[in-house]
């Protein structure tokens, strides 16, 4: 394993074995879709189906529910069978983009645009060990000072860059 | 009106300052995130998109054509140059381009695609100028059932032929088909799906699905992939001309190229990515120095350019004549055309002519502007894609966010790209391709209206998709299309057995 090519600054790729663990994630999706289009068929059926004649609010939702719960249970069949991951997964990055994210929508409205751009810029170059945390904060600078300028001073979109100023 | 005379109020139309500088910067941000690797022409348009809003329809129609077809130019620069294609077409143009770049040729390379793209999308101009008008007009005697099987054939081809599958492919369009029915029943005006959540009665918005399936799993996974930084060979300036024997050799395979993009390009579920695949392949075949293809050659870089420009214009034919999009940016121009209240249709032809025939002039128009831009700017691109990737992907992040909260001022839109963002990785991950659930999500409430519709008219007898020749027709089609696909993948699954076990067989002894 150690011998795995590496891939961004000198960080090993994750390595080949461990993605035959976590295969199951497959099965797992087939399991939501069938879950998910048992929502849609009986949320269909309380929206009433309707009838041939005049086709119910639920009854779109309810066909295509049907049809997705028949494929879900082909797609778990075919993923048990063929194991289907495509990339080995990259947590790291995966959790750093989705922190990045939800920091940016839990402070945009309370403490304003350029503070949520600062912090989700820091929070999503977490991946990249190569650059420090001074050059971090430096690029989350740089990118919320050009934001600030371009949506709000250029395009005049309505946000505010600082809330409470 | 006949087409030339449309065709010239298009052109006074786009060339309005106003529309003239939208088209510029249209193509201009197109080529900019279209050069960045991994990020393709659907996030490109994801992400312009919530700047077209505060446009009025013409000028923001153009912008997105622009960002369109220059986000699939300048992913050509990026896998030219580095072998890390941009878009998945631009892959084709990878296998001639990468080599020549590695010769010390990328200025040549550069300089064939950049004409021709350019050949390549007046071909598409010219097949979508002649064949609109009498396609649109075929399209006024079709009914409710004919569009019901017409968007059914667009749904189940594209999602027969996409990567991971024909089964995955269809699960994805019903996914998005029952993403589309949340929110208000526009016939009843009941609530369906919306789990009490007041920012859900309009339902998910476009750019919301696209951003989380496209942008953000797009980016999470290059992370790790993208070095950004490092190019084949410097660029030399003075080696952009083409010999006068590669001239010579650019032409027939431009024409060769626009001709058969423009067939596939306007094909519902095919798109650029076959055509330019399917360029090369015939052009292996018939150029005269097909020998030497693979080894960096002039014809086998323009070919694939031509062909996926072509399609590229010509895709725009179903999206606006049948209200039916070929490829899944163009399900994105219609969501966009439908927030301003425009349905695409045969009906836009004669009800919208400055729209229509202003598109298609500025697809001239653009093309100039993708080769004057280029020309001069090709060190631009070149010093773009020398910014190393980790200081790109959190300023994409960023503008992604920004684009999201900015169509309604409200972060929960920016929560719900996020989950889809998830589930767009974990889909990358299983190989589920999201342009599918895409398609499914924009044309599942038409498809409901025109069901609904049928059904209605033909008093509640569902034998009329098969008593109506046109819907009958299709429907034939689409069941080709289906069996043709399930065929084709226990014919591949088999010959991937039938290797793996000879592979086995033979691994003892070597």
């Amino acid at each position: 394993m150690s011998t795995e090519p590496s891939n961004l600054q000198g960080q090993p790729a994750p390595p080949k074995g461990s993605s035959r663990a976590q295969s199951w994630g497959g099965e797992i999706g087939a399991v939501a879709l069938f879950a998910l289009s048992l929502i849609f068929i009986f949320g269909g059926l309380k929206l009433g189906l309707g009838s041939f004649f005049r086709l119910g609010t639920g009854a779109f939702p309810f066909i295509s529910g049907s049809i997705l719960a028949v494929l879900a249970i082909f797609v778990g069949l075919h993923e048990w069978r063929s194991k289907g991951l495509s990339h080995p997964p990259d947590w790291i990055s995966f959790l750093a983009i989705v922190a990045a994210i939800a920091i940016f929508a839990s402070t945009a409205d309370r403490l304003g645009l350029v503070p949520a751009v600062f912090m989700s810029v820091i929070i999503a170059s977490f991946p990249d060990r190569s650059l420090s945390l001074m050059g971090k904060a430096i690029l989350g600078a740089i990118v919320s000072a050009a934001c600030w300028v371009l949506f709000i001073r250029l395009l005049n979109l309505p946000f505010k860059a600082f809330v409470g100023m | 009106m006949d087409i030339l005379s449309s065709f010239y109020s298009g052109l006074l139309v786009v060339l309005e300052p106003h529309n003239l500088m939208y088209c510029f910067i249209g193509v201009f941000v197109g080529t900019f995130i279209g050069v960045l690797p991994g990020i393709g022409s659907m996030a490109a348009i994801a992400m312009i998109l919530p700047l077209t809003f505060y446009l009025e329809p013409t000028s923001a129609l153009v912008m997105i054509a622009g960002v369109y077809y220059g986000a699939e130019y300048g992913g050509s620069i990026a896998s030219i140059l580095m072998n890390i294609p941009g878009t998945p077409a631009a892959s084709i143009t990878a296998i001639e381009g990468y080599p020549m770049a590695k010769k010390g040729r990328a200025g040549v390379a550069l300089f064939s695609t950049a004409t021709a793209s350019f050949g390549g999308g007046m071909i598409g101009m010219i097949v979508m100028a002649a064949l609109s008008p009498s396609l649109a007009k075929l399209a006024l005697s079709f009914g409710p059932a004919d569009y019901f099987a017409v968007i059914l054939l667009g749904l189940i081809a594209a999602s027969a032929v996409s990567n991971g599958g024909a089964l995955k492919g269809i699960t994805m369009v019903v996914a998005g088909l029952m993403l589309g029915t949340i929110g208000i029943d526009l016939t009843t005006g009941d609530l369906r799906y919306t789990m009490g959540i007041p920012e859900l009665r309009d339902g998910v918005h476009i750019v919301i699905v696209a951003m989380g399936l496209f942008g953000v799993s797009e980016v999470i996974a290059s992370i790790r992939t993208n070095k950004g930084g490092s190019i084949a060979q410097k660029i030399d300036y003075n080696h952009f001309y083409p010999t006068r024997e590669e001239w010579k050799s650019l032409f027939a395979p431009i024409m060769r190229g626009g001709a058969i993009g423009s067939v596939f390009g306007a094909l519902p579920g095919t798109g650029q990515t076959i055509a330019a695949a399917i360029a090369y392949a015939v052009e292996k075949r018939v150029n005269r120095a097909k020998n030497l293809f693979g080894t960096g050659v002039v014809p086998g870089v323009a070919v694939p350019e031509a062909a996926n420009n072509s399609a590229t214009q010509t895709a725009f034919i179903p999206t606006l004549t049948l209200g039916v999009p070929g490829s899944p940016p163009m399900a994105i121009v219609i969501g966009a055309l439908m927030i301003y209240g425009i349905t695409p249709g045969p009906r836009l032809l004669t009800e919208e002519p400055d729209l229509f025939w202003g598109l298609v002039a500025s697809f001239l128009v653009g093309n100039v502007m993708l080769i004057i831009l280029n020309i001069p700017l090709i060190g631009i691109w070149v010093r773009l894609l020398q910014i190393p990737y980790k200081y790109m992907y959190p300023t994409i992040i960023v503008l992604i966010c920004i684009g999201v909260y900015s169509l309604n001022n409200n972060v929960f839109d920016i929560w719900l790209t996020l989950i889809i963002g998830a589930v767009g990785y974990w889909m990358k991950l299983y190989k589920f391709e999201p342009a599918p659930l895409l398609l499914g999500f924009v044309l599942g409430p038409l498809m409901e209206e025109q069901l609904r519709r049928a059904m209605l008219l033909s008093r509640g007898d569902p034998m009329v998709f098969l008593e109506r020749p046109i819907s009958a027709t299709l429907i034939a089609i689409t069941v080709a299309v289906l069996i043709y696909a399930f065929y084709a993948a226990i014919r591949a699954k088999k010959i991937t057995a039938s290797t793996s076990s000879e592979v086995q067989q033979e691994g003892p002894n070597t």
